[in-house]
């Protein structure tokens, strides 16, 4: 084994992590006047993470592939484009952050720090190709999260939200881990390419229970219905910058997670799987734009959509083919860019005392007050429902081609007929937004970062995004040729 | 003669009386920390009783991880817990209800 | 396309599960009920400490300072568990297997150096 190979393949993971523990003593010996600084350099390190997987991007090919440790874990293109997404989406997220927790003091130096290690283990989960690592990095991952979503540890809401996560997400580990066991037993090794090769020579009852335990383990992680009831609460209780970071960048690694052990190691047997995808992603479609209606939290509105964007997402996955995954993994893009840019707009949303507004009453009106946000949130809000000239329409059409291209015509009927109920929901933005009368105060301005981050999310789902098409059909579809490759 | 699946039955036995104590449990929210454990608890007895049937050290070793892994799950459990207590001064599962749902 | 066939041993399987747990925790309350007197007063609802009348309410708050430092140990004791099998194993893992270990008990340093600036072992 090569050390220097290993090394270099995992050296976003050993660069966060080292960064991370830098920072965590540095927190703790200059406490909090150092919160600003340890915010700069996490995302910096994030920044710079993000750049060097783009590195990595096309390297893994040859003999090694981008094996690393005895394949234990591998940097594909399919994990340097997934590790893009959460890299560039927590510093995103981080960017926003302070200015919400700095009102009411609240602001720690462990903050960015606890995002630096959930980025490690996000990492770890979509490049891991044995259970061992996939387990780690799932934990790595979760353990911080439970932590961030009761960040805010006086108010009585983040707690419950925290615990709550905590419960449901710690009896999701144990599902997942239930089924590993399963898996381990009956093919008698925990390497995605053993697996593989043991369900091609004969594929177990006892098997078969174990990919079912590991799917729904799965389904929960990524809010997917039957396993979504938790996800509206935590995104309403936990503080609004958590429940941004929750809806993006552990969605992509959860998501990217799935989609690896789908293809690789049970891609043998996609038969065996399929019914279920196809049942979770219609239901998650139709509860998510069931539920939010009547929603007058933005906060739980938008946790109904992203179940909702997850059933699209799981569309792509059920077609089980390289152009499926091409087409989840473009989709993911232009939703981490919508929920985040949504996010960021609702963060700018506060009173003039500060207090953040996040219902639709306090949102009437907004158009005369500040156009520009409004005007932003209708554009993110439409994009979030596919509809046309917006970019998040591209990511519904790239799908649904996906599962018509592999025979699922019916899934994909009912899919773009279920899309329309949700657009029905973002019409309410509108009426609320343009024509109801103002009632509440907002805040004139916003800081310039957040304008920024916002200005180029809006930018993203503008018409304007149709120039990435291109480009992104490429990365996409070098990234699902990955699993090929591994075949 | 205990074969594996002895193993299997028990364990299984074992995960599902830990998701029916999350589940059905109204009392206490330690009660569904334990419940996490005994999941948990349940998963490692399989992976060992795998591990020497299959005559492979790579089951032991798995167990050994989560063994820690949980340590650590509990630990933020637990710490999670103290300050709901601190905010709210109960711990009785119906009281978890300030977030409709 | 649907083949639910193969899914039935999975739904046998649950329910044979769900079936026997739930019978270990109903059982014993059935018999419980059925075999004993059910007659519960105040007097017997009540806590029982040693002849004495209860002294205050056993559900009383517990000083955090314990929960602490139980945490610490059992965090820092699990850790530890991959020694043993790091130590039997050494003369086949070498310099590697020494410098693995190595990393993995500094970066358990780094979290204790955190916890004693931040005060969690302060016994005050």
């Amino acid at each position: 084994m090569d050390y220097a190979t290993s090394f270099y393949f995992t050296a976003t993971e050993i660069g966060l992590s080292l960064c991370g523990l830098a920072l965590l003593l540095v927190a703790g010996w200059q406490g909090n006047k150092s919160a600003r600084m340890v915010t700069i350099i996490s995302v910096a390190a994030l920044f710079g993470a993000a750049i060097f997987s783009i590195g990595l991007f096309d390297r893994a090919t040859g003999e090694v592939a981008g094996r690393a440790f005895g394949d234990l874990y591998r940097a594909d293109a399919f994990g340097s484009f997934a590790k893009v997404l959460i890299y560039v989406a927590a510093a995103a997220v981080l960017i926003v952050t302070p200015r919400f927790f700095e009102r009411i003091d609240a602001y720690r130096a462990e903050y960015p720090v606890l995002m630096l290690f959930n980025a490690v283990g996000m990492g770890m989960m979509v490049s891991a190709t044995d259970l061992m690592t996939l387990y780690i990095g799932l934990e790595m991952s979760s353990l911080s999260s439970y932590v961030l979503a009761s960040f805010l540890r006086n108010d009585e809401r983040s707690s419950e939200a925290g615990l709550k996560y905590f419960v449901l997400g710690a009896l999701a580990s144990g599902i997942i881990l239930y089924g590993v066991s399963l898996v381990y037993g009956f093919t008698g090794s925990t390497n995605y390419a053993g697996i593989r090769a043991a369900f091609e020579a004969s594929f177990s009852t006892g098997a078969l229970f174990g990919v079912v335990f590991v799917l729904a383990g799965l389904a929960f992680k990524i809010s997917a219905v039957p396993f979504h009831m938790w996800t509206p609460d935590v995104y309403e209780g936990a503080p609004t910058p958590v429940t941004a970071f929750f809806a993006s960048a552990p969605k992509v690694a959860a998501m990217g997670m799935l989609l690896r052990m789908a293809m690789d190691p049970f891609g043998g047997e996609a038969d065996a799987w399929r019914q279920i995808v196809i049942f979770a992603a219609l239901a998650s479609i139709v509860v998510g734009a069931l539920g939010a209606i009547g929603q007058q939290n933005l906060k739980r509105l938008l946790a109904y959509s992203s179940i909702n964007n997850v059933g699209f997402i799981m569309i792509g996955l059920a077609a089980a083919t390289p152009g499926g995954v091409a087409g989840a993994l473009t989709y993911l893009a232009i939703y981490v860019a919508m929920t985040i840019g949504s996010f960021t707009a609702l963060l700018m949303l506060r009173a003039p005392d500060g207090t953040n507004l996040e219902t639709f009453a306090d949102i009437s009106g907004l158009s005369t007050k500040r156009p520009a946000l409004a005007w932003s949130l209708l554009a993110l809000m439409f994009s979030l429902a596919g509809i046309p000239p917006l970019f998040g329409f591209w990511g519904k059409f790239v799908v649904f081609q996906a599962a018509v291209q592999a025979d699922l015509v019916a899934l994909a009927a009912i899919g773009i007929a279920a899309s329309v109920i949700g657009a029905f929901y973002y019409l309410k933005f509108i009426k609320v937004m343009f024509f109801d009368e103002p009632t509440r105060e907002v805040e004139a301005t916003s800081p310039v970062s957040h304008w920024v981050v916002l200005g180029i999310c809006v930018a993203i789902m503008s018409p304007l995004g149709y120039l990435l098409t291109v480009p992104l059909g490429e990365w996409t579809a070098q990234a699902a040729a990955s699993f090929v490759a591994a075949m | 003669m205990i074969g594996i699946e002895h193993y299997i039955v028990v364990s299984a036995i074992l995960f599902v009386l830990g998701v029916l104590g999350i589940f059905l449990n109204r009392k206490n929210i330690i009660v569904i920390l334990m419940a996490i454990e005994l999941i948990l608890l349940s998963v490692n007895l399989q992976l060992v009783a795998f591990s020497a049937f299959l005559g492979d050290l790579v089951g032991q070793v798995f167990a050994m991880f989560v063994l820690t892994v949980a340590a650590g799950e509990a630990a933020v459990g637990l710490a999670i817990l103290v300050i709901y207590f601190r905010g709210r001064g109960t711990i009785a599962v119906d009281d978890v209800d300030r977030l409709k749902g | 396309m649907v083949d639910l066939e193969q899914y039935l041993p999975i739904l046998i399987f649950l329910f044979v599960a769900a079936a026997l747990s739930a019978l270990f925790v109903f059982l014993p309350m059935g018999v419980s009920r059925l075999t004993g007197a059910h007659k519960p007063d105040a007097e017997k609802l009540s806590e029982y400490e040693c002849g004495f009348p209860a002294f205050e309410d056993p559900r009383s708050q517990f000083d955090v300072k314990f929960y602490l430092v139980a945490i610490s140990f059992l965090l820092f004791d699990l850790e530890a568990s991959f020694l043993f099998p790091w130590a039997v194993s050494l003369e086949y893992t070498g310099w590697t297997g020494w410098s693995a270990m190595v990393i993995f008990l500094g970066i358990l340093a780094v979290g204790l150096a955190y916890e004693w600036k931040m005060g969690a072992l302060d016994w005050q």
